[in-house]
């Protein structure tokens, strides 16, 4: 049907099956000869001078090989883009989270005792929790230096004039939404292990969704230690899942670069399940006030948006997910006026990093949420109001996106017709709806968007490829695979994905933004089409034929229209090679997407092309308990083209299950500065008794400029989820809940305020 | 883990011995998953675990068809209750209740022994016991006493238990005609929960299928031990069983709970839930026992 | 304490010296070397380290390796060793999806066996139930569930095809392993 034999096959991930015999090696799998185990002591204050350390106990301890304080570290180490963050914390801690020192021993016992025989004297702060409160004037200042709590960041844009607008709104609506901390929860904890050579290069494994930034920043570390022009290998196990929780480099990271050069000895340090919720980062927090107006018609008509980020302590790619909800402000439905203003504020909280969506799932909360209440105010369908405003081939947003393939008509059709056929509403179940637009080709968040390639092919049709990409669980050794293979009319078991090593693979900015199918896809694509003109000028003069007539297909090469003339080919690859003056099929490609960055008023074609989608839910509210049961739920996503529909509807079940989490349970709980709850016991995740019935429904518009027409899938799965949750609560009991998540105790109150009102 | 020497004594009288050696260097295991956590966590660190799997007859599990009474041996695990039949058709508030601790996997390993010894707040195995009059075979240096299950708890993590004795047996009487009993354990997802709020009814009714002649209201995480709303209970004997009756014992029984704000929920709504709970559970007893006053 | 204990291992006898503190996760992965089961909680929260002894999934992480004295266990690694070829549960896994970062994988796949071996025929409510133990934060479970009833097919079939003879219930026999090669191969 599609005309390819490989691209749209439900081919099993290639890892699957190592996987599953428990032969994968993962972080917690790596041991060194002669490796020692570090750990860390983190900070009993949320905001407090360190007035004194004693760490003579714990350096006495036999089988203790080095202990780091924040006095021993390089003056200039510095993590993080807002660079507030050294490794080791000194004579301040801003949160409990803090890195105040740092063992290193021969076992992860011994290293425990050492760390809690350290002796630490604090001089309590007056600390700060609420953002809001952080911005008043008398608030105490987390960083002093920096003079505000409010970082330097420039998240402010108005397009066109949303005050005239106002103004001219036949119907306006506003509200105040706020959305708390979650975290990753990837099933493999955080660690990593660093080693010198006797040359003081560096090797790093690290479970990084970065590698070739994290070699930059180890790099970095290696300059403030003073080791200039040394090498850095980053070395990437399988990683136990990702969602944008490595996508910066972390204190520990760099402690065990610290601990390893000090002791001459592989240092690792895994973190357990407590420190992984306390010590890694969390989806960044949000309070938003959200003014949104249409005319008569439902026509949307400005979109007014102010928000306050908490920022936490220290500063992670946390504070720049405003620069990502700029994209669903200015341009998730037709929108002509707009303004944005977000300001991140420091607290003595923990701090936000990358998590799947970016910023996205917040301001969608609050803009979708915003939808179903302007709908109603217009006395429109909230379906119906959809349509009125939805997002068309051939647009330009307000804020510069130039809108290529666009099936968000079709997805909202995809899930009216999933959700309203077959059973009609029971008492107290209510249906809801929510949209999204997500970068599909890559964003230009840094100085380059690209990915390289390297690909060659032996003496027996096999192919190895080396991405700068990275699979994190998400399947893009598939993608790659699958994409090679289509081109070079192969199978998928021919090829051969390598991703693991900085030594041998090529730059990528991080499997991030959903970019990895589209860019480093796009950038295997290219190296299989070189590599197939080489194989084919040689087959050409084979034959002697013109490159033209020859098709590669089933493992042959072959002369159009002449089924005589065809040779599989690994006996092509072999003439090739063992011919005089022999040719190994050797190919490489860059791949960097005309993506742009943003300019000073953010205006810009942030990616090549977008992704969209349709979220609808059934839910049951319990009216005396609260309780919020999902039912059945339908995520309709334009993807370009499915180049695996099995690992593609993996995303979406997996981000789906993921934002119903954001919707209803999930919560890291912080009470002045401390985390309640840093385990699977009370972070509720959902279990496989909690699973429910999703539909997945694909539509394909053949991206102009996607591989084979694909674009990103990894985010869009929990991008609209907790507001079409929201809004179908509201059609169910008519109460709104602006707070996430959505927990019985919130329904229900608002239930009784509601009964009380009436 | 601070290391231990583990200790495997083959019956009651060697396992109490033990501990007389060891005193408080020594903790008794049964299944373990309390235990085990508590230890890797640092929250106690004894010299010496005295195993107590390994003792025959601990983990036995009967109904004495001449008295009608129920024996589940301490070291019954959650999931050989929730396994099994007998349980599960007459005794359904322990199916509710055990069916839903943790995960199989911890079912599988943890006892009903050592989830009542382990004594918190929330200990899903208490309700249902307390519900049915269980009463605990206490063993120690001193001799063998019982207990009802109900005066089992002194406060959070602490049992009337002296210092080395053990529970050996839970014995429930037998079980009155037209009894219903059920358990909810409400919480934010469907498994792997500690409860938000635990409910445990029971009732029995008259021949008219509908005034009630006992009822056990039990509550889990409404006070620092598993409790009984007792002025409840009184509202409801002696009075036709209605669900608006059930629904004015309910706001008794949430007067009645000590519940607090905590990380997993907040008072208020504990005391809803209990509102409603009371009455929903009070009508599924009613349910089953009309269920079974048909089949019979 | 220092002790030896004897018991057997993926169909393997064997006898080892242990410390009473040890948990059985503890002697698998660090002892002997079985890196397939993993620790996510280290408290029976995420089961992640879930492995079967004498037919019961347990939690590793809280099960001392004493105990295991005298029984048989079964991890990840002992699957797909009588035949050289994946279990069913594994191959379902593989072929539906059910495998993303796959760290929870072999636990998950040793929860399913542990039910699937009493009762290949179990519904979706007594799968979901028999699973709620292990957390995956990849899937959303959809794919999971998939795996394990097909599994669930595939293993009732293949008792019906006379596989009772084999000692494991979950071993694939020779004929559907030669049935499953010739369908690599078509």
């Amino acid at each position: 049907m599609s005309g390819y034999n490989v691209v749209g096959q439900r081919v099993p991930k290639l890892d699957a099956a190592q996987k599953a015999m428990g032969r994968a090696e993962y972080i917690q799998d790596v041991r060194l000869p002669g490796m020692l185990f570090g750990k860390i002591l983190y900070s009993r204050h949320a905001h407090a001078r360190i007035t004194a350390m004693d760490i003579s106990k714990a350096r006495a301890l036999p089988g203790v090989h080095a202990v780091l304080t924040g006095k021993d570290i390089p003056s200039k180490m510095r993590m993080g883009f807002y660079k507030d963050n050294p490794p080791l914390k000194a004579d301040k801690v801003c949160c409990f989270r803090d890195e105040i020192a740092a063992v290193a021993a021969v076992s992860e016992a011994v290293a425990k005792k050492a760390v809690s025989l350290i002796e630490v004297e604090y001089e309590p702060l007056p600390a700060v929790f609420d953002p809001e409160a952080a911005m008043e004037k008398n608030a105490p200042l987390v960083h002093e230096a920096h003079k505000s709590n409010v970082l330097k960041l420039p998240w402010k844009l108005h397009y066109g004039d949303v005050e005239a607008a106002d103004k001219a709104s036949a119907y306006v609506v506003e509200d105040r939404f706020t959305t708390t901390w979650v975290t990753h929860c990837c099933l493999s904890t955080s660690g990593a292990v660093a080693l010198f050579d006797a040359s003081d290069n560096l090797t790093v494994y690290s479970n990084t969704q970065i590698p070739s930034l994290a070699q930059k920043d180890f790099l970095e570390t290696l300059g403030a230690m003073g080791l200039k022009g040394k090498r850095v290998r980053v070395i990437k196990p399988v990683i136990g899942g990702g969602f944008g929780s490595k996508l910066d480099t972390y204190a520990y990271e760099h402690i065990a670069i610290l601990l390893a050069h000090k002791c001459r000895k592989p240092v690792k340090i895994l973190f357990d399940r407590k420190e992984e919720f306390e010590a890694t980062s969390t989806r960044q927090p949000t309070v938003i006030y959200i003014r949104q107006g249409c005319d008569k018609e439902g026509h949307l008509t400005f979109r007014d948006i102010r928000m306050v980020l908490d920022n936490g302590g220290r500063t992670s790619w946390g504070a720049t997910t405003p620069s990502v909800m700029m994209m669903p402000i200015t341009s998730l439905y037709r929108v002509p006026n707009v303004r944005y203003d977000a300001k991140c504020v420091y607290t003595n909280n923990t701090y936000a990093q990358a998590m799947r969506g970016y910023g996205n799932p917040q301001a969608t909360f609050a803009i979708e949420s915003c939808m179903d209440m302007l709908a109603q105010k217009a006395g429109i369908d909230p379906v119906a109001f959809r349509r009125i405003n939805q997002n068309e081939p051939g647009d330009v947003t307000p804020q510069g996106f130039k809108i290529t393939s666009c099936g968000l008509a079709q997805c909202i059709d995809a899930v009216e017709k999933e959700l309203t056929q077959g059973r009609p509403l029971e008492e107290g179940e209510g249906i809801g709806y929510a949209s999204l637009i997500h970068v599909g080709g890559g964003a230009r968040i840094y100085k380059s968007d690209g990915c390289g390639a390297i690909l060659k092919m032996d003496d027996y049709g096999r192919v190895d490829i080396f991405t700068g990409g990275t699979d994190m669980g998400q399947g893009l050794d598939n993608m790659i695979a699958q994409i090679v293979a289509e081109e070079l009319g192969l199978l998928a078991e021919d090829i051969n994905v390598v991703h693991t090593d900085t030594d041998v693979c090529p730059w990528d900015v991080g499997a991030h933004a959903s970019r990895s199918t589209f860019v480093a896809g796009n950038a295997a694509l290219w190296a299989a089409r070189r590599a197939k003109q080489t194989l084919l000028a040689f087959g050409a003069k084979l034959f002697e034929v013109a490159p033209e007539d020859l098709v590669m297909e089933n493992r042959t090469v072959s002369v159009k229209n002449d089924p005589e003339k065809t040779m599989p080919v690994d006996k092509l690859l072999r003439k090739a090679h063992f011919s005089p003056g022999g040719t190994m099929l050797m190919a490489d490609y860059f791949y960097d997407p005309p993506n742009e960055n943003m300019g000073k008023d953010f205006k810009c074609n942030l990616s090549v092309t977008y992704s969209f989608g349709v979220h609808g839910v059934r839910v049951h509210v319990d009216k005396e308990t609260g309780k919020v049961t999902v039912k059945n739920y339908v995520a309709a996503h334009d993807v370009g083209r499915a180049i695996n529909p099995m690992l593609l509807e993996g995303q979406v079940y997996g981000g789906v299950i993921m934002g119903l989490g954001y919707a209803l349970s999930e919560e890291v709980m912080i009470k002045e500065g401390q985390i309640r709850n840093p385990n699977f016991r009370d972070y509720k995740l959902f279990t496989a008794k909690d699973a429910v019935p999703i539909k997945a429904p694909v539509i394909e518009t053949h991206d102009p400029d996607g591989p084979f027409g694909a674009k990103g899938i990894g985010e869009p799965g929990c991008v609209p989820t907790a507001p079409a949750v929201a809004n179908a609560i509201y059609q169910a009991v008519g109460v709104r809940i602006k707070d996430l998540p959505i927990t019985p105790e919130k329904v229900l109150a608002a239930i009784l305020k509601q009964s009380k009102g009436s | 883990m601070k290391p231990f020497t583990l200790l495997t004594p083959a019956t009651v009288e060697e396992a109490v011995a033990l501990f007389g050696q060891h005193k408080e260097t020594a903790r008794y295991m049964a299944g373990g998953t309390d235990v085990i956590v508590k230890v890797k966590e640092g929250w106690m660190g004894p010299d010496y675990l005295i195993n107590l799997k390994k003792i025959p007859g601990l983990n036995d599990l009967h109904k004495n068809e001449a008295t009608g009474e129920l024996s589940i041996g301490a070291l019954v695990t959650h999931a050989m209750l929730e396994q099994s039949l007998l349980i599960r058709n007459a005794y359904p508030i322990i199916y509710d209740a055990v069916s839903n601790i943790g995960s199989l996997q911890v079912r599988n390993m943890g006892t009903i022994g050592g989830n009542l010894i382990n004594a918190v707040p929330s200990a899903d195995g208490a309700i249902p016991l307390i519900a049915l009059d269980g009463t605990a075979l206490l063993v120690g240096p001193d001799g063998e006493r019982s207990v009802m299950v109900k005066d089992l708890f002194v406060k959070p993590y602490e049992t009337v238990l002296t210092p080395g004795e053990i529970l050996t047996r839970i014995t429930i009487p037998a079980q009155v005609p037209r009894t219903g009993s059920a358990y909810i354990k409400f919480g934010r997802r469907a498994a792997m929960e500690l409860p938000l709020i635990g409910i445990g009814v029971l009732l029995v009714v008259d021949e008219d299928l509908s005034t009630c002649t006992r009822a056990r209201i039990c509550l889990g995480v409404a006070g620092p031990t598993p409790l009984r709303a007792v002025k409840a209970e009184q509202m409801l004997e002696g009075q036709p069983v209605t669900s608006d009756l059930l629904t004015g014992a309910g706001k008794l029984a949430a007067e009645e709970s000590q519940v607090r704000d905590s990380v997993r929920g907040q008072a208020w709504h504990r005391k809803e839930m209990i509102r409603v709970q009371v009455r929903r559970m009070g009508l599924r007893c009613l349910d089953i026992i009309n269920q079974k006053a048909r089949q019979a | 304490m220092t002790k030896t204990i004897s018991f057997i291992l993926n169909g393997d006898e064997i006898s080892c010296d242990i410390q009473d503190h040890w948990t059985l996760l503890h002697l698998l992965r660090e002892e002997l070397g079985l890196i397939g089961t993993k620790e996510g909680c280290g408290n029976g929260e995420c089961g992640a380290c879930t492995v079967i002894v004498d037919q019961l999934a347990v939690n590793s992480c809280l099960y001392l390796a004493a105990d295991v004295q005298g029984k048989q266990v079964q991890t990840i690694e002992g699957l797909a060793v009588h035949t050289g070829s994946l279990h069913p549960i594994q191959q379902s896994f593989v072929d539906n999806g059910g495998i993303q970062c796959g760290f929870c994988t072999p636990g998950m796949i040793m929860s399913a066996k542990a039910l699937l071996d009493k009762d290949p025929k179990a519904d979706q409510e007594a799968v979901k139930h028999a699973l709620a133990g292990n957390i995956c934060r990849c899937t959303g479970y959809v794919q999971i569930l998939d795996s394990v009833a097909a599994a669930g097919r595939q293993m009732a079939k293949n008792q019906g095809e006379g596989a009772a003879a084999a000692k494991d219930p979950g071993t694939i026999t020779q004929q559907s392993m030669n049935k499953k090669a010739g369908e690599v191969i078509t």
